[in-house]
Parts: structure tokens; sequence; C-alpha cells
């Protein structure tokens, strides 16, 4: 099983903009630079352990909410706003994890793992959910899914689903072979949700 | 199992002009159901194992679940002439009523999480100040803080410098006073009191006594309000929820002296409901 999680669209995590994310049970921040880069860390200031995804981005650093803690790319305290004059030791670092791009989605593994992400040549990405069910809820709605992993795929209708544990639910991340079904594939997700769910409920 | 040096403290339960007949305030006190209520006139506080001892003070009901290690802490300006005593309501909490306490004790925080109203960037600057825990009252205290604040109080009219005294009166109740703009000769007071429902629940009872007798009480208590708000947005986001008192776990600076002596002060006494020993 890859260690490469999905955690969103490319699409939807624009230049200067923070979010949450997950690795297997870890919560994450997943943030983008001023001029792109990107970097995924775990969720967690070292100082008061405030969660970094509700930081700000100012150019090529992240910022805690909470007393304005400011990390560079590599993780490492650049700034604590309360001492201005002081030169954080390099022990503040936040804990950093592998973060790439690839087929418009963006994928996260520990530190030092080595890149090594399915084949998504010729899909589009569409549309991340959350499903607020299980895997086995996802099968029985999806009977005929291949399964690879985490890599689920509907050759019929030409969709793959990258699936995401996290505390709220199950994400899927969708992309499609026809970028001309984007509206359909939507509308189909919205329908796949309501039957996986439903199915849970029952 | 609840340590014996926890029951023995007192915790705020209720604000004393809302408590009427049995079953009055049905709440929580350490993970345990109680009823606060009004008696023949006199406030009771009822648990699964009988009644608590009970005071009244600061506008709020104070409850003891085990034997009191002592009386309750003393604010002698709550009874100085001229003061307005002001009950904010209550603000519920998903942290432990260690974290509410901590983050009442802390000031870096005001330009980032009230921004413009207790702080404002570039005034980002914490100076020294003195901390020590007094052996005569067994309290935190933290002396001669300064702070630049943008609108430090509803009566202030535009940015000024302020001084602030911190106290650690109790486990779960913090007090701060603040230079008062309307009065230089005195300080505004301004406590915390957090009834600790479980470890990881607590409601936060903001209390007033201050010299503005031209704001009105609603654009006070508003004020007060907002500024918790603001920090429980904080509160319910720091990991793990539980307050860590060991060393290491958590990286402070000098300008958390205060933290840090409330975090060994706690240990010291073995208050740790609502902490976490030993690093996850």
């Amino acid at each position: 099983m890859s260690l490469w999680i999905a955690n969103g669209l490319s699409q939807d995590l624009p230049p200067g903009v923070v979010m949450a994310g997950a690795w297997q049970g870890a919560d994450l921040a997943i943030w983008r630079s001023g001029t792109g880069r990107l970097a995924a860390w775990g969720d967690r200031c070292p100082h008061r352990g405030m969660r970094l995804s509700h930081g700000f981005v100012r150019g090529e650093t992240l910022s805690c909410i909470y007393h304005g803690w400011t990390y560079g790319a590599d993780g490492g305290c650049q700034k604590i706003p309360a001492h201005p004059a002081m030169v954080p030791p390099a022990a503040i670092k936040a804990e950093t994890y592998q973060c790439v791009e690839e087929g418009g989605l963006i994928w996260v593994a520990p530190a030092d793992t080595a890149v090594d992400l399915p084949d998504l040549t010729g899909l589009t990405p569409v549309r991340s959910v959350t499903l607020r069910a299980d895997r086995a809820a996802l099968t029985r709605a999806l009977p005929e899914a291949v399964v690879d992993g985490d890599l689920w795929r509907l050759a019929a209708l030409g969709v793959v689903l990258a699936l995401q544990d996290r505390a709220e639910g199950l994400g899927l991340h969708a992309l499609c072979r026809d970028p001309a079904l984007e509206v359909q594939l939507s509308r189909w997700l919205d329908g796949l949700l309501r039957l996986a769910e439903q199915g849970e409920a029952a | 199992m609840i340590a014996q040096a926890v029951l023995n403290e007192w915790y705020p339960v209720a604000m004393a002009a809302m408590v009427g007949p049995w079953p009055g305030r049905a709440t929580m006190l350490l993970g345990s159901d109680i009823n606060v209520f009004l008696q023949d006139g006199a406030i009771m506080v009822r648990g699964p194992a009988g009644d608590l001892a009970v005071k009244v003070a600061y506008g709020h009901v104070w409850a003891c679940p085990g034997t009191p290690a002592h009386d309750l802490f003393a604010v002698p300006e709550a009874a100085q002439p001229g003061r307005r005593l002001v009950d904010c309501g209550v603000v519920r909490v998903k942290c432990s009523p260690l974290r509410a306490v901590e983050n009442f004790l802390d000031i870096a925080h005001f330009p980032f999480v009230h921004t413009d109203v207790l702080g404002a960037e570039p005034h980002t600057e914490v100076g020294r100040y003195e901390v020590q825990i007094r052996e005569d009252s067994d309290e935190v205290w933290a002396t001669k803080v300064h702070f630049y604040q943008p609108q430090a109080a509803k009566s202030a009219a535009g940015g000024i410098v302020t001084e602030y005294m911190y106290r650690v009166a109790a486990s779960t109740a913090a007090v701060l006073y603040k230079t008062c703009p309307n009065n230089p000769d005195a300080w505004d007071v301004i406590g915390i009191f957090v009834q600790p429902l479980t470890e990881e629940l607590c409601e936060v009872w903001p209390w007033m006594a201050l010299f503005d007798d031209s704001t009105p009480q609603a654009d006070l208590i508003q004020f007060q309000q907002m500024i918790f708000l603001q920090d429980r947005s904080i509160l319910e986001n720091q990991i793990p929820r539980l307050l860590p008192l060991d060393p290491g776990r958590e990286i402070p600076t000098q300008a958390d002296l205060t933290s840090i002596a409330y975090r060994r002060w706690l240990k010291r006494k073995g208050l740790t409901y609502g902490a976490q020993m030993v690093a996850a």
C-alpha cells in the first residue's frame, strides 16, 4: 500500500492559502507560498499546540494565528513576534512531510519517502468531496470499482477516485478521462454520496 | 480517580443572580452532575454524594466537592467604592479549563487574536516582566507587564501602552489588573472564573470591577464577549486539548514566564485535572 495520500486538488489551493489535510490519522496543515511552493506540516505549532492550518501565509512563510510564530519553507521558525530581535533556536521546527503535485492532485507522504505516485496521465481533476461513511459503504455503492489501494477506477465511466481517510469521513478526489463530462461527473458524485450515506444509515 | 487536592479547591459553578429554585442550574463539576439551586433564600449545590460546600463571591457561586483546603481567594477591589461590578455571562469552551486560564495570562497573542483591539502589528514585542509565586498567598503573580494596545478597553479612545498585573488566584480562576483609561491612579480589575465541567470542557465566566461609569452595561458585556469568542477560536484548536505539564512537549519563550510558572505551580500542588502529565 502506497504511503502517498491524496490531499485535494491542486486548483483548490491557490498561492497564499493554507488548508487542513490528513495523513493516516495525522492532522496536517498544507499551504502554498506566494511564489507557488507547496508544503505539508503536522497541524501543530510547537509553541502552544495551535493548529497551523488556522494560520496565515505571507510571502514564503506560514505564521501561526495564535502568537504569529513564523515558519519558512523547511519548517524552521524564522520569527517570534514577541521577541523581534531574537533569532529563534533551530530546534523550533514544524513537523514536515513530503508534499508533491501529480496529475492535478496534492500528494502527501512522511518525510524522506521515495516519490512513487500512480500514473494519472490523461485524467482531468474535477472535484473533492467528503463521504460521511466508510469504505464498506462505498464498496456497496460502487460494486463495479476496480480497487487498487486508495485508487478506485470505474472503467465504464472513465472515472478515477483517490481516497483519503479524514477525521470527518472519507475524502474522494475525483478525476475523469473526458473533460467534457466534468459537470455530469460532479452530479454523479452528489448521487454517489447520497447512495453511500443512505446505505450507511439503513 | 480525581486527586484529593483537586477536590479540595473552590470552583465557580453559576452566576449568583441567575440561580432559581430546584432544579436550578443543572450542570457539571469535575465530571459529576450537580444542581445549583435556591432553597429558603440560600444557594445550595447538590452533587451525587450530597451537598457541597458553597460560597457566594464576586457575583458567582463557588463550590468545593471535597474539604476546602483554604478560604476562597480575596479580591479586595470588589468592595472598593465607585467600582462597577459587571458579570459578563458565560462562554462554553471545548478545551481544558487550565488552557482557558493559561490563555487569559498570555499577552503575546493580542496582536494576532484580538487584532486592532488589544494589540496590533508591528507592536508585538513583550518586554521583560517579573513573575513570582508568592509564598504568603500561594498565588502566581506577574507584574510590570507593558503592552501597546489600540483600544485597551471599551472606554479607551485611542492607542496607549497599558500596564498589566496578572494573578493566578486559584487553579481555575485568574484576575488581571490593568491601567484604567479613566483613572490613572487605579487599576481596572478583570477576572475569569473557569468552571471545569470535564477535563476537556469548561465554562468561562468573565467578570469585571471597573471605574468606567459611562459605558452602558450592555456595551461592556458585548466587548468582553467579543474578546472571549476570539479566544475560543484558539482554545478549541489547540492540540492536545489537555494542558501539557511536562516540559518539552511545548516550547515556551521569555514572554511565557507566567504560563511556565502557572504550569509549575499546578504540578507542584497536584492540581492536574485537565492536564496531560506524560508526553503523548
